[in-house]
């Protein structure tokens, strides 16, 4: 199977022969992966060098932690790969988008409208928490067609505070 | 000595606390509230009492119901900690009323240096360098301090009296944006300290933020244990400390100049017990007071390295009334000591808090270490209080060994279930400027700096890579499994199982 990872600009095509052989950017590499489980870490022996590693799925991306660095991971599997190219481009992500309380807080500000225009990276609301106010943002461009919350509002985690479209 | 200590705050601080109280042999009692009953400080301590619910305005700054458990329980002493009451003059008086040992300064001495204005009079009357600015002159009204701002000249910062945090800190540049800046900080100080005074100072460009503490008992010695550096910040939040300063370094001079104003400047408002003189230092190394606190500082630990003396148990001295047992020659810095604040937030999303279940934590070790940590394995991560969840402090002889250590500590340190700020650190410490040590106060930008990697560590993203792929990969193959209708996987792989539920 063969898979395609990337690091920020970085690409690696990575395909597993087996359980103990990996081939990386085409060259081969010796693998052993054990998983500590009590520990919730992953023990992984590359050509002998010894990494111990913590991984946490979020929104489709891998966030690798290593040796207390962190890297964000995107990965395509050969289909996947395929059914893009096919496609013409990289799918522009589309349909509703609900933001939701990262954590329980008080809404501070929302310096949008319903009906506002936004662009990826613009601040949707402000939401005190940990005696920090913390800026929410918008994942990518849409148009705001639903505000669920009003400033002041004690708001749970998870709850839903706005629409994108 | 005291018959019994209650501590009036929570988290690391609190353990901090109890830990000297053990070495003295003094009983200690916790206070804690609904979100508290699990925490740590509870657990170490001889004994704990419910305060109430997890807002801090219902529990941890409640002080008369703190003096209430202390005399029902038999404390004859309070240790405040850092925040919450900490500083307040009342709560000093309260305690002193209720024949209860406030471990801290006098109220008159938290009053005076709680007032911005009132301290930087108080101080420049006794010969201390403060920044230019309007202080003196009482609460001036925005058509004066409009006339008076040119004198001051730009670039300056518009401060609210009773600050703190940077809440209500304006910068202004000219003249012209200084009106709409001046209503907003009056509104802001207004909402934020119910206080909408305000003064004018000076903006020093380049400058570092260099703080001295000092210890003062109740017999008029008042000695000072060096510097701490503290400009790495964000936001007004400090997030790594060391002593000595790397400005500093070697130059005794300016470091014993430095320290002999902050005794005077202490002495200003007869200070007692353990304080800090937080000053300002531009690029010609000149220097000028910026505000007292009146408290234990969180940083205290590097301090602590460096000088050998344990802050904590000096304050419980001070307090009993025992004399200083070290004179001012007697303090001599050994080594170099670094500490990073350790905070439950996403350094790679803005820095947002990060709350949950702590599932994992594996804390570093070795020569040279110290964490001071509030949290463990299965602790919850509240919302309802800061973010920081341990310091990591690290002592060696020079600062680049010093900095090769806590590197090691930090790849060390492992926290599962919450996000943690160790990976900022790390980017830190590969900075070249920061290694120069050549940073003020705006070094720290809103964005992680980039990993620079290094000779060791050239391998490490294709790793991440493979790790991220063959999690991915068993993740495909074990849905795979599904679709066959359960049928058992027999290879090897199954080993990944669990990872999903468990790192989650």
């Amino acid at each position: 199977m063969k898979y395609y990872a990337s690091i920020g600009e970085k690409e690696y095509e990575i395909e597993i022969l087996s359980e103990t052989q990996v081939l990386i950017d085409g060259v081969p590499h010796e693998i052993d992966l054990k998983v500590l489980r009590q520990c919730q870490s992953l023990s992984l022996l590359v050509d002998g060098r010894s990494y111990d590693i913590n991984i946490y799925q979020d929104n489709g991306d891998w966030d690798v932690l290593l040796r207390g660095r962190q890297f964000s991971v995107e990965i395509d599997d050969e289909r996947e790969r395929r059914l893009r190219l096919a496609a013409g481009q990289v799918a522009r992500p589309t349909g509703r988008y609900v933001l939701t309380a990262p954590m329980p807080g008080l809404v501070i500000d929302i310096p949008v409208g319903e009906g506002d225009q936004v662009s990826k990276g613009d601040v949707l609301l402000i939401l005190e928490s940990m005696k920090m106010q913390n800026e929410l943002t918008a994942p990518r461009d849409g148009t705001v067609t639903r505000i669920e919350t009003k400033v002041n509002d004690n708001v749970e985690r998870k709850q839903d505070l706005l629409v994108l479209e | 000595m005291f018959k019994k200590i209650l501590i009036a705050n929570r988290g690391e601080i609190a353990v901090r606390v109890i830990r000297s109280c053990r070495e003295l042999d003094i009983p200690t009692a916790a206070v804690y509230s609904d979100a508290d009953r699990h925490s740590l400080h509870v657990r170490y301590a001889d004994e704990a009492y419910y305060l109430g619910p997890s807002k801090a305005s219902d529990s941890y700054l409640r002080g008369d119901k703190i003096i209430e458990i202390a005399l029902e329980c038999g404390a004859d002493a309070i240790h405040p900690g850092y925040g919450f009451l900490a500083e307040r003059a009342d709560f000093s008086q309260a305690c002193q009323e209720s024949g209860i040992t406030f471990i801290g300064p006098k109220p008159s001495a938290i009053a005076a240096m709680g007032d911005k204005q009132v301290a930087r009079n108080t101080v420049s009357e006794a010969g201390v360098p403060v920044v230019l600015g309007t202080e003196g002159q009482g609460d001036l009204t925005d058509e004066e301090l409009l006339k008076i701002a040119p004198e001051i000249g730009f670039p300056l910062l518009i401060k609210p009296s009773a600050g703190g945090g940077g809440k209500g800190m304006r910068e202004v540049r000219n003249l012209e944006e200084m009106p709409g800046l001046l209503t907003a900080s009056r509104r802001e100080a207004e909402a934020s300290f119910g206080d909408g005074n305000i003064y004018l100072e000076k903006l020093i460009q380049g400058a570092r933020h260099i703080e001295i503490q000092i210890l003062a008992d109740q017999h008029g010695n008042v000695i000072h244990l060096g510097e701490r550096e503290c400009s790495i910040q964000r936001r007004h939040q400090k997030l790594l400390e060391e002593a000595p300063s790397p400005f500093i370094g070697e130059n005794q001079e300016l470091r014993e100049a430095m320290g002999a104003v902050a005794v005077q400047a202490a002495r200003a408002v007869d200070y007692l017990n353990a304080g800090t003189i937080e000053f300002l230092v531009d690029e010609d190394r000149n220097y000028y007071f910026l505000e007292m606190n009146t408290r234990l500082q969180v940083e205290h630990p590097v301090t602590e390295a460096v000088t050998g003396i344990d802050i904590i148990k000096e304050q419980i001295r001070i307090a009993a009334g025992q004399p200083l047992r070290l004179k001012q020659e007697d303090i001599v810095l050994k080594g170099w000591a670094m500490e990073c604040r350790i905070n439950a937030e996403d350094p790679f999303k803005g820095f947002m808090p990060s709350t949950g279940t702590i599932t994992q934590s594996l804390l570093p070790a070795g020569p040279g270490i110290r964490v001071d940590s509030g949290v463990y394995s299965g602790f919850e991560i509240s919302p309802y209080y800061d973010a920081l969840i341990a310091k990591l402090i690290v002592h060696e002889e020079t600062r680049n060994e010093t900095i090769t250590r806590m590197k090691r500590a930090l790849e060390e340190y492992r926290v599962i279930g919450v996000r943690t700020n160790i990976p900022f650190h790390l980017a830190l410490l590969e900075d070249p400027e920061f290694l120069a040590g050549d940073f003020d106060t705006q070094f720290i930008k809103d964005d992680v700096p980039p990993f620079s990697g290094g000779q060791d560590n050239q391998s490490l993203p294709e790793v991440a890579a493979l790790a991220a792929v063959l999690a991915a990969h068993q993740k495909t193959q074990s849905s795979a499994v599904l679709i066959q209708g359960g049928r058992q996987a027999t290879s090897n792989w199954k080993w990944l199982g669990r990872w999903e539920r468990t790192t989650k």
